[in-house]
């Protein structure tokens, strides 16, 4: 998975999780005020990802401190989660 | 699968037995799993990092959770005064964080499942306010403070969280408690009597059935207060 595969698996996921009501952009926000995601929504989100990663061989892991510090979330945008997705397909 | 934290002794291990005779596939967490009878993962609750091992391997097996059953603790029969400081912080730390740990980290196997069951142990020490288990009362209550929300966080993906809150049961864990202290408690009980292990394995039994549905968020507390 390089990183273009990775942002487009994200957004495809987000989109799907959100039955393709909103469209989603790189720079939104998935946790917080303006968040695109309740917090129901972002569990669906994580599972999907879990998924996605079990297809390329890899574990995604949502609970590391990566996923869970506040000024470095991966949930803070859509492009950030896109990265921590690409970062840990490659570990 | 029915997963049991402190599955080699006291409580876990009695539920264990039970769990196991009534036919179900029983996996044991413990810190030391040469003495169990049951496919055992070694996993110490107050580490994070010896948790989220125990999860993956868990979750590498792919077969669903029915129950999560976070029975491993620790006591302190004392007065908050001459509790020394890392007793205060190995109580808190495998009880209440212990169970914290345990609770974040299995419930994404069952929220993808959408079911599951936790059971998490706080005491009736609780609600009694009972002299002399401050620290261990006060981790236990944070069991029940966590429970109760987070049952509500798990609440939409068809996943319970229920707290058991046994009064004086025959474990190691009342080592050093007096039959009169014992009494004491008892009589503050609605039922004033001494319940036994095979009390508690009902009430587990009864909370990991699809009979008690509509259970979750509650502390059952035995004997009643």
């Amino acid at each position: 998975m390089n990183n273009e595969q990775a942002k487009v698996a994200v957004i495809t996921v987000i989109t799907d999780v959100l039955e393709g009501k909103v469209e989603v952009f790189e720079d939104m926000q998935l946790i917080g005020g303006e968040s695109l995601l309740d917090s129901l929504k972002l569990v669906e989100v994580c599972l999907a990802l879990e998924d996605l990663a079990d297809e390329y061989e890899f574990e995604f892991d949502w609970t590391s401190e990566a996923a869970m510090s506040k000024s470095r979330s991966m949930f803070r945008s859509v492009a950030a989660l896109s990265e921590e997705f690409y970062n840990q397909s490659r570990i | 699968m029915i997963i049991v934290t402190g599955a080699s002794r006291g409580l876990g291990k009695a539920i264990t037995e039970r769990l196991v005779d009534r036919g179900e596939e029983v996996i044991g967490l413990a810190r030391s799993v040469d003495t169990l009878d049951i496919k055992g993962i070694k996993c110490d609750v107050s580490d994070y990092s010896s948790v989220k091992n125990a999860a993956r391997e868990i979750k590498r097996m792919k077969r669903p959770v029915k129950a999560f059953i976070n029975a491993a603790g620790i006591a302190s029969m004392n007065l908050a005064v001459t509790t020394d400081e890392s007793t205060v912080q190995r109580v808190i730390q495998t009880n209440l964080i212990g169970t914290i740990y345990c609770c974040q980290l299995f419930a994404p196997i069952m929220l993808r499942q959408k079911q599951g069951s936790f059971i998490n142990f706080s005491t009736i020490a609780v609600a009694l306010a009972l002299k002399g288990e401050s620290v261990y009362a006060a981790s236990k209550a944070g069991v029940e403070a966590f429970s109760r929300t987070f049952a509500r966080e798990v609440a939409d993906f068809n996943v319970r969280v229920n707290c058991i809150a046994p009064g004086p049961i025959r474990t190691d864990l009342l080592r050093g408690v007096t039959d009169s202290q014992i009494e004491r408690i008892i009589s503050q009980q609605v039922i004033p009597r001494q319940f036994q292990k095979s009390d508690i394995c009902n009430l587990v039994e009864l909370l990991i059935d699809d009979k008690a549905s509509s259970l979750s968020g509650q502390v059952l507390n035995v004997g009643g207060v």
